[in-house]
């Protein structure tokens, strides 16, 4: 038994890592198409990925090294059981280990994973970058949580994953109601800055802190935070299909259906990514705290009065 | 009673406690560990053997039920650890008073555990707290003697409060005899509702639940740091959650609207002390404000009246003491190594001692409730308990209920904001030079710390089996609450295994591939000099800044929200009328005594 659910993490983390280098080549694809571009071509995400592996890797003398080479593994086991977790849920109908409450809280693991792992170099951009990274995630967090609970409520407190799933088959889908809808874009907006894509790449800012936190990482560990980057764009989308679409029915007809769902978030994530310009993190936490927050609970409101 | 050999759990620590005033200091320590470990040996044996456990429970004053060997257990467990850190590490001027102390307090402890008449349970319960009143005038901060005024103001006066409300229980209830367990009436009628809030007070103030919370940050930034972790930290929460499990499992029975402002309380408690946790620039009070932040998931889960989110509630108790004190522990070792508990002035000590960097995680992990540790296993099963409730009540106490749950839920990634910033300012980030030189703790300080942390991690994986079947379980069969099933699905062993599974995978990858070379900090060009090094306080200026949050934070640092200075303020006030009333003159006052006896004739 125990073998079976190795061989299931196994078989989903790959899948996830694979499917999700393929999901950020549309990415770059789209983001080129939109400024008018060419854009790469489908395996270039591989080829960047395997060469980084090949790449060496420079460790901070002064830093502490056990910390910077755990932090990018942790953050992609964390990712590897997440993922499994929801694929298994949305293909077959089984619980992995955890609820959503448990994923709620593995998934803080990432922001912690970057943090420590970047400030453990002593660079002042990675520090500063940290500070912003946190800031982020409580700006986001809120409204999560607020997100997250309508369609607990909504399937009368089903916490298990595909029980979620089993009793929106009854039931029909979350995005269907009112609070359903409003919770589903604020959800998009919170995965957004969860997976760090622009406008929400405050962390990282390029132009601004050199990649902040990832700044002192090179070979096989940036390799490391690359692919969680991309794990992250498959696995958060698919959470947000789980808990408002009523997941995947795999059969026939369905499979479009499954795939058109997931493309419609991935395809909204892209656009608001090529639409906006990076916003400083007070505008973010005051956006998710002051707009965001209140409209996640007036969501929570009409769900528990069945709206 | 004088056959009963289980007051020795009261009397052999009190004996030590006296016998080492008149002891040399290695006597003292080696006659210290051997009464704590004899204590925590019958404790043992006393949890392990039911038929004692019977037959204690006739004894006339001193009784015992499942609910008191748990915490009975959890405080010799975390005495005995304590202990092994005060070893080495105490400052020599106070060491001495220390090793008095320490005993007796465990004593005292140990007493209101044990005393089932309320009179007995009052005496002992007073004398916990003079202990930590001396245990804090021990402390060599500026502020030290104020600090211990004001906790034992605020101890002292919910003390009376206990006093006036097992007083009223006592004589509404003659028939129980002055025996708690025997106490049981309907939360109806004034004389409830009173000696229920009374109570409450207590139990809110020895916890440090909100309003009643601002002795515990004082406190912490004063007193020697292994009291801290010994009082505030551990023995006094398990003591006031324990009281509070006694009122609303055993001696009142509650209307949901009464759970609801529990559950209120917790929520406010939660949020209100961890905002104030970010801002702090000081190890030890942030330590403080998450040691009352905690409290509140307590309060949530014990007076939630759901059966799992009371087994939670509990649980997280026993969880909360022990990263707790390990998290006050590790911050001692780091102050006894660099001088300072300051966070302004600490930085990038991970490379200097990994050890106790690793202990300072693991702690803060755990109260941030990340999984697999076991902050987050009691943390979800009270979440379970409270959406539970929440299916069964109506739609206001519903919406009313999930407001709490989400700002509890919220208040573990305020934590785990405010750890991250309180671990960059210690180990992460840049080394300041004048800590080149600092050397790892001693073996007797990471030993207590590495064994705190091993039951974090023991205790998250093995949650099912160890603590909830053997202590908790049981207090909720004896109570008639038992049989309830998990909502949701937690499998932490299995989780771990997965997670450490593609760890591994990823560190293999990792090490096939390889190429490393070493090379200095890379900043553009620039050198890595001492002005760019960022500490971490300020890490949340904006939210500090933020509208609304800004006047609040404003009043509370002008103290308008601490409850002992408004009432200081109060009865200064009342003093200076009482002063200018009092000039010293004689005509003035013969003008009163004239006056008052008008008054009393018109009276008559």
């Amino acid at each position: 038994m125990i073998g079976l659910k190795l061989l299931l993490l196994l078989g989903f983390m790959l899948g996830t890592a694979v499917f999700g280098l393929i999901v950020g080549w549309v990415d770059r694809k789209v983001s080129a198409r939109v400024q008018f571009r060419v854009g790469p071509p489908l395996l270039q995400n591989f080829n960047d990925f395997f060469k980084l592996m090949g790449k060496e890797t420079i460790l901070v003398k002064e830093g502490i090294h056990w910390l910077f080479i755990a932090a990018p593994l942790a953050a992609f086991s964390m990712l590897a059981v997440i993922s499994t977790m929801i694929w298994v849920a949305l293909i077959l109908n089984q619980g992995f280990g955890g609820d959503l409450i448990v994923v709620m809280y593995l998934m803080m693991i990432y922001s912690v994973m970057i943090v420590i792992g970047g400030s453990s170099t002593g660079n002042v951009y990675s520090s500063i970058g940290a500070g912003r990274e946190i800031k982020l995630l409580l700006g986001d967090e809120l409204v999560f949580i607020l997100v997250c609970l309508v369609p607990i409520i909504q399937t009368n407190y089903a916490l298990q994953l595909d029980q979620i799933i089993a009793k929106q088959a009854e039931n029909g889908m979350v995005i269907g109601s009112v609070s359903g809808t409003i919770a589903f874009i604020l959800g998009l907006l919170c995965i957004q800055a969860k997976i760090a894509m622009p406008p929400f790449h405050i962390a990282e800012a390029e132009t601004e802190l050199v990649e902040g936190p990832l700044m002192e990482y090179s070979g096989p560990l940036l390799a490391f935070w690359k692919l969680n980057h991309h794990m992250m764009i498959v696995a958060y989308p698919l959470l947000l299909v789980l808990l408002f679409f009523g997941g995947f029915n795999l059969q026939g007809i369905g499979i479009l259906w499954a795939v058109l769902k997931y493309l419609v978030i991935v395809v909204l994530m892209i656009l608001i990514k090529n639409t906006n310009p990076r916003i400083r993190i007070d505008t973010a936490l005051h956006f998710f705290w002051r707009i965001a927050a209140p409209l996640g609970l007036i969501a929570v409101i009409l769900a528990v009065l069945g709206v | 009673m004088a056959t009963n050999p289980y007051i020795a759990l009261i009397l052999i620590p009190i004996v030590v406690g006296l016998v080492n005033l008149i002891l040399p200091r290695l006597l003292q320590k080696i006659l210290t560990l051997i009464g704590i470990g004899l204590t925590g040996f019958l404790t043992l044996k006393l949890a392990l053997d039911p038929e004692f456990f019977e037959w204690i429970y006739e004894i006339q004053y001193l009784g015992l039920d499942k609910l008191g060997i748990f915490a009975l257990v959890g405080m010799q467990v975390l005495a005995l650890i304590i202990l092994l850190f005060a070893l080495k590490g105490v400052n020599s001027d106070i060491e001495r008073s220390f090793f008095i102390l320490y005993p007796l307090t465990v004593g005292f402890c140990n007493g209101v555990i044990l005393s089932d008449h309320a009179i007995v349970f009052m005496v002992f319960w007073g004398l916990s707290g003079v202990t930590l009143y001396l245990f804090n005038l021990l402390g060599r901060g500026k502020e030290a003697s104020e600090s211990a005024r004001k906790t034992f103001m605020l101890i002292g006066g919910s003390d009376a409060c206990l006093i006036l409300g097992f007083v009223m229980l006592g004589l509404a209830m003659p028939q129980a005899s002055w025996s708690i367990t025997a106490m049981q009436m309907p939360l109806s009628g004034s004389i409830a509702i009173i000696a229920f809030v009374c109570l409450l007070i207590a139990a809110l103030a020895k916890a440090g639940g909100f309003p009643f919370h601002t002795w515990v940050p004082s406190y912490s930034k004063e007193a020697p740091v292994e009291s801290v972790a010994f009082l505030p930290a551990s023995l006094d929460k398990i003591l006031g959650i324990y009281l509070l499990a006694r009122m609303v499992m055993q001696i009142f029975q509650c209307a949901i609207l009464v759970h609801m402002i529990l559950i209120s309380i917790g929520a406010i408690t939660v949020i209100a002390a961890v905002m104030m946790a970010l801002i702090q620039h000081n190890g030890r009070k942030l330590l403080g404000y998450h040691a009352v932040s905690q409290v509140g998931y307590m309060i949530m889960g014990v007076g939630s009246g759901s059966p799992i989110a009371f087994a939670g509630g509990l649980f997280h108790m026993l969880n909360h003491t022990i990263y707790k004190s390990n998290l006050f522990l590790a911050l001692g070792s780091v102050e006894k190594q660099t001088g300072t508990n300051e966070l302004d002035d600490l930085g990038g000590l991970g490379k200097k001692m990994p050890i106790t960097l690793i202990m300072a995680m693991v702690g803060a992990f755990s109260i941030s409730g990340l999984p697999p540790f076991n902050g987050f296993f009691s943390k979800w099963m009270i979440y379970q308990g409270l959406l539970d409730l929440a299916k069964e009540v109506s739609p206001g106490y519903e919406i009313w209920l999930l407001v709490c749950f989400v700002l509890a839920i919220f208040g573990s990634a305020l934590t785990l904001a405010s750890f991250l910033k309180y671990l960059h300012a210690i180990f992460l980030g840049k080394l300041p030079k004048k800590y080149d030189k600092i050397k790892e703790a001693p073996i007797n300080q990471w030993l207590s710390t590495g064994l705190l942390s091993a039951l974090c991690v023991v205790l998250g994986l093995f949650a099912m089996e160890l603590p909830l079947k053997m202590l908790i379980l049981p207090i909720l069969e004896e109570n008639g609450m038992a049989g309830f099933e998990y909502a949701g699905l937690y499998k932490s062993k299995f989780t771990l295994v997965m997670m450490g599974l593609v760890f591994l995978i990823g560190l293999i990858t990792y090490i096939l591939t390889r190429k490393v070379r070493f090379d200095a900090i890379y900043l553009g060009g620039m050198d890595a000099l001492e002005k760019f090094r960022v500490t971490g306080t300020e890490f949340y200026q904006e939210i500090r800044r933020m509208k609304p949050l800004c006047t609040i934070y404003d009043w509370a640092e002008k103290k308008w929200l601490d409850l002992y200075a408004l009432l200081g303020g109060c009865s200064n006030s009342l003093g200076g009328l009482f002063q200018k009333a009092h000039p010293g003159l004689l005509s003035l006052y013969l003008l009163y005594i004239v006056l008052g006896m008008l008054v009393f004739m018109l009276l008559k």
